[in-house]
């Protein structure tokens, strides 16, 4: 039997740098940071007060109309606005970045077959609902004109972004959802390939999508006192010496992944090839990573296997390098031990942290080097921690042809997803 | 395209419903055409559409995470150490799985209040933090995310291989497959898959009940049984479920039965059609006389529904429902359809579909009392909205 492999045809990316591939790939390419003041709400209060934000202040029909028009059923968009639903930002990050991958990869009603392989984020719930339903003591929730339509009112459900973009692309295969915290992007590619693989598909829309960039996303994080204190754009500076912790993002990223083959024979151009994966769990603490990074290196060693490759031929590493002083230098240990020399960059210091996409924009970023011969930078890393002993890429790109890159994402509670992509000859 | 799952050995497995946290108490109160459910226990619900649901009477057991993670979180856990530690398997480390399918956050707001109180009815975030949010526990975060059971639970028993935790109501039956992947390819020699769900809280209540998919009488005698005349929407329960697997040629002798699984969708908001459950269940189906109905009790659904199986199964197969008994559990179904079948199948005794005296015309043979049986095998349906579907076989080995 002849070896089914993964082959990405499409992406689609939103990010803090804007709507679209092109803009992550254009701000990456330039070496800068779009992190900045929040503005989708008043967090002038909060400890927390600069993110990786999408450029779009309100997520709203008028916003999704004119980016999704032709996808739509007539009226779709204002009812999804009346519903509540596009106040879920993940929602319409995720549906922008689905529909230009399909566009991307030059998609027909064939592809529409497509199973969908997603990582999402939190159930979003919404203060302003909350508090204004908050009566004598208790949640005023009761039925009739109080009831939320699609359930919404109070949280929108966690699949709500898989569910429609399964509609608007009119797709008909398996729906995936992974909600494995900050691996679940990472995690939803590695299933898509496994899929593919294995058979089980031949087409997967796969990838993640999240924000957590409203009042109960910042304020959580901020008593978790996860994001930097600094309310600076230099607030994230993954592997520096003075790295105080992360910034949150927002964003999604979206892959067709196909059988190489097939997508070959329907004329597609690949973008480059999914060769290994692993997940690993390092069952250490809820709220720290394994401190030698052994299980984020198993993850690293166990993907680097089945792409059938030796640490040697990895070119470039796309850290999960949040900023926070414990997760870099865990991971840094694991890469160094695995690797050696590897350059190492973390895109987080230029868009945030997206969370459960987190390992879906990082992986877009990785068809950098594959596609263009430049390592992304990592912004604001300006002093080497020697508890870091990695080949950190600094904030400028670095021109190299490499053939192999493999990027990480670890998810709180400590599970990890590594994936390694291949040059397409 | 369709690939038949690989079967694996079921080694271990634990669960907690509404009808009790044992597999021989809950199939025998089965057995007897018990019904679970009543007024809602969890909240006063007169209000709402659907006043009825069938809890898990017990509390989680003492915990030390009782502070760090939820209700159905905890049951969850709960039942994850107990089927690991019936599975008898000394393995640790990176040579055990572990796959949750997550069903949902439920009634994220009650320690939220502290900073909603302090809102004082204001929409506007802008003061929140100083309002209420720098009093709540800096772990407040960390209660709602969706794999916090999966971390405390592979901290528990150092589960340190593959892992992935899948959201939606098919949740149970994704995990399942995630696990059964990762035992065919030898990464993982156990896989440990657990599902937690509960669909009697207010805001899952709401939305089921503004759908239309749940009942409206006002008891559980007076509800009508799925695939009978007049059923009208189903009792809203939970229930958490753990199983544990492994390569068949690997549990020889400790082998409860073998089990296949698969998780799929079609484009429906709501219930999926009849296409995508024959679908489903052809993938997983082998020659198979004996199903466990989704029992989503709408009259329309289940002709749809008896006639995809038929279309599957033959006319002449079995039809029995555990949903009839416990209500209908999310994401937490197939484990526990599973775990009921398997106990049915060894046992030689099917339980009747509660509530039924009269099966509405169609194909199929659906029980009313209870019957023996030689039957070696049994598939399993179970629903979800929007259009998810999850799909068991279990084989006596």
């Amino acid at each position: 039997m002849s070896q089914r492999r993964a082959v990405i045809t499409g992406v689609g990316a939103v990010s803090a740098f804007g709507i679209g591939f092109a803009a992550l790939e254009k701000g990456l390419l330039a070496g800068r940071s779009a992190i900045g003041p929040i503005r989708n709400f008043d967090a002038s209060t909060f400890p927390t007060r600069v993110a990786g934000e999408v450029p779009v202040v309100q997520t709203n029909a008028a916003f999704i109309t004119d980016q999704l028009d032709v996808f739509l059923r007539s009226g779709e968009a204002d009812r999804w606005e009346r519903s509540g639903l596009l106040r879920d930002r993940k929602v319409c990050f995720g549906l922008l970045a689905a529909t230009e991958a399909f566009l991307h990869a030059g998609c027909t009603a064939e592809e529409r077959r497509a199973a969908l392989s997603l990582g999402l984020g939190l159930e979003q719930a919404f203060l302003d609902d909350l508090a204004g339903e908050y009566v004598d003591g208790r949640m005023r929730i009761g039925a009739g004109a109080e009831a939320g339509g699609e359930g919404i009112r109070f949280r929108s459900r966690v699949d709500l972004c898989a569910q429609k973009i399964r509609s608007v692309l009119r797709l008909s295969g398996r729906i995936v959802v992974h909600v494995s915290a900050c691996a679940a992007g990472g995690m939803a590619v590695a299933h898509a390939a496994a899929m593919i693989e294995r058979g089980q598909a031949d087409v997967v829309l796969c990838g993640g999508s999240d924000s957590m960039v409203n009042p109960l996303g910042v304020g959580g994080m901020s008593r978790l006192s996860a994001p930097s204190p600094r309310a600076e754009a230099s607030a994230c500076r993954p592997f520096d010496r003075r790295r105080d912790g992360l910034v949150m993002g927002e964003g999604a990223a979206v892959f067709v992944v196909e059988e190489e083959s097939r997508a070959l024979a329907r004329g597609a151009s690949p973008l480059a090839r999914i060769l290994g994966w692993a997940s690993t769990q390092d069952a250490y603490r809820a709220t720290a990573p394994r401190p030698d990074g052994s299980r984020a290196r198993a993850a690293m060693e166990r993907a680097v296997r089945r792409a059938k490759l030796q640490p040697s031929d990895i070119g470039y590493i796309n850290a999960h390098g949040t900023g926070t002083p414990l997760n870099d230098v865990a991971e840094a240990k694991a890469i160094r031990g695995l690797f050696g020399d590897v350059p190492v960059s973390s895109i987080k210091g230029a868009i945030g942290h997206l969370m459960a996409a987190a390992g879906a924009i990082e992986l877009a970023a990785c068809l950098l080097p594959l596609t263009h011969d430049v390592l992304p930078g990592t912004a604001h890393f300006e002093e080497p921690d020697p508890e870091c002993p990695v080949d950190v890429i600094g904030q400028t790109p670095r021109i190299a042809r490499v053939d192999h890159v493999l990027s990480n994402s670890f998810g709180f509670g400590g599970q990890n997803v590594s994936l390694v992509l291949g040059r397409v000859e | 395209m369709t690939k038949r799952p690989a079967q694996m050995a079921v080694t271990g497995f634990s669960l907690r419903t509404p009808l009790g946290d044992d597999v021989d108490t809950i199939a025998q109160r089965l057995l007897s055409g018990e019904r679970a459910g009543g007024p809602n226990p969890r909240f006063d619900a007169r209000t709402y559409p659907c006043q009825l649901a069938a809890a898990i009477a017990s509390d989680p057991k003492p915990s030390k995470h009782r502070k760090f993670i939820k209700r159905m979180g905890l049951f969850g856990m709960e039942v994850g150490v107990e089927a690991f530690n019936r599975a008898q398997r000394s393995i640790r480390g990176p040579r055990l799985g572990l796959f949750c399918g997550y069903g949902g956050l439920r009634a994220h707001w009650d320690d939220l209040m502290p900073v909603l109180e302090r809102q004082d009815g204001s929409v506007d975030a802008r003061e929140s933090w100083t309002r209420g949010f720098s009093l709540l526990h800096p772990f407040w975060m960390l209660f709602h995310l969706s794999n916090n059971a999966h971390a405390l639970l592979s901290i528990q028993l150092n589960a340190t291989g593959d892992g992935t935790t899948t959201a939606g109501s098919n949740a149970g039956a994704q995990a399942l497959q995630a696990a059964a992947a990762a035992l065919e390819v030898g990464s993982i020699d156990t896989a440990l898959v657990f599902s937690y769900d509960s669909l009697v809280e207010p805001e899952t209540m709401l939305s089921l009940g503004v759908a239309g998919a749940t009942t409206s009488e006002e008891s559980v005698e007076a509800v009508r049984a799925p695939y009978g005349p007049g059923a009208s929407g189903f009792i809203p329960s939970e229930a958490a479920a753990a199983i544990v697997l492994e390569k068949p040629e690997s549990a020889e002798g400790r082998t409860i039965a073998l089990l296949s699984a698969t998780a799929s969708a079609d484009g429906h908001d709501g219930f999926a059609d009849g296409s995508c459950l024959a679908q489903s269940l052809s993938v997983v189906a082998s020659g198979d006389s004996l199903v466990d109905g989704a029992g989503l009790a709408q009259y329309e659904l289940d002709a749809a529904e008896r006639e995809a199986i038929a279309n599957v199964l033959g006319n002449e197969a079995s039809l029995i429902s555990t949903a009839a008994s416990l209500g209908q559990m999310g994401a937490a179904t197939p484990l526990v359809q599973a775990i009921l079948l398997s106990h049915f199948l060894a046992k030689k005794t099917l339980p009747p579909i509660a509530g039924l005296t009269a099966p509405a015309a169609g194909p199929l043979r659906p029980l009313t009392s209870r019957t023996s049986t030689d039957f070696r095998s049994a598939v399993a349906l179970a629903c979800g909205m929007p259009g998810l579907v999850g799909a068991v076989r279990v084989e006596l080995p």
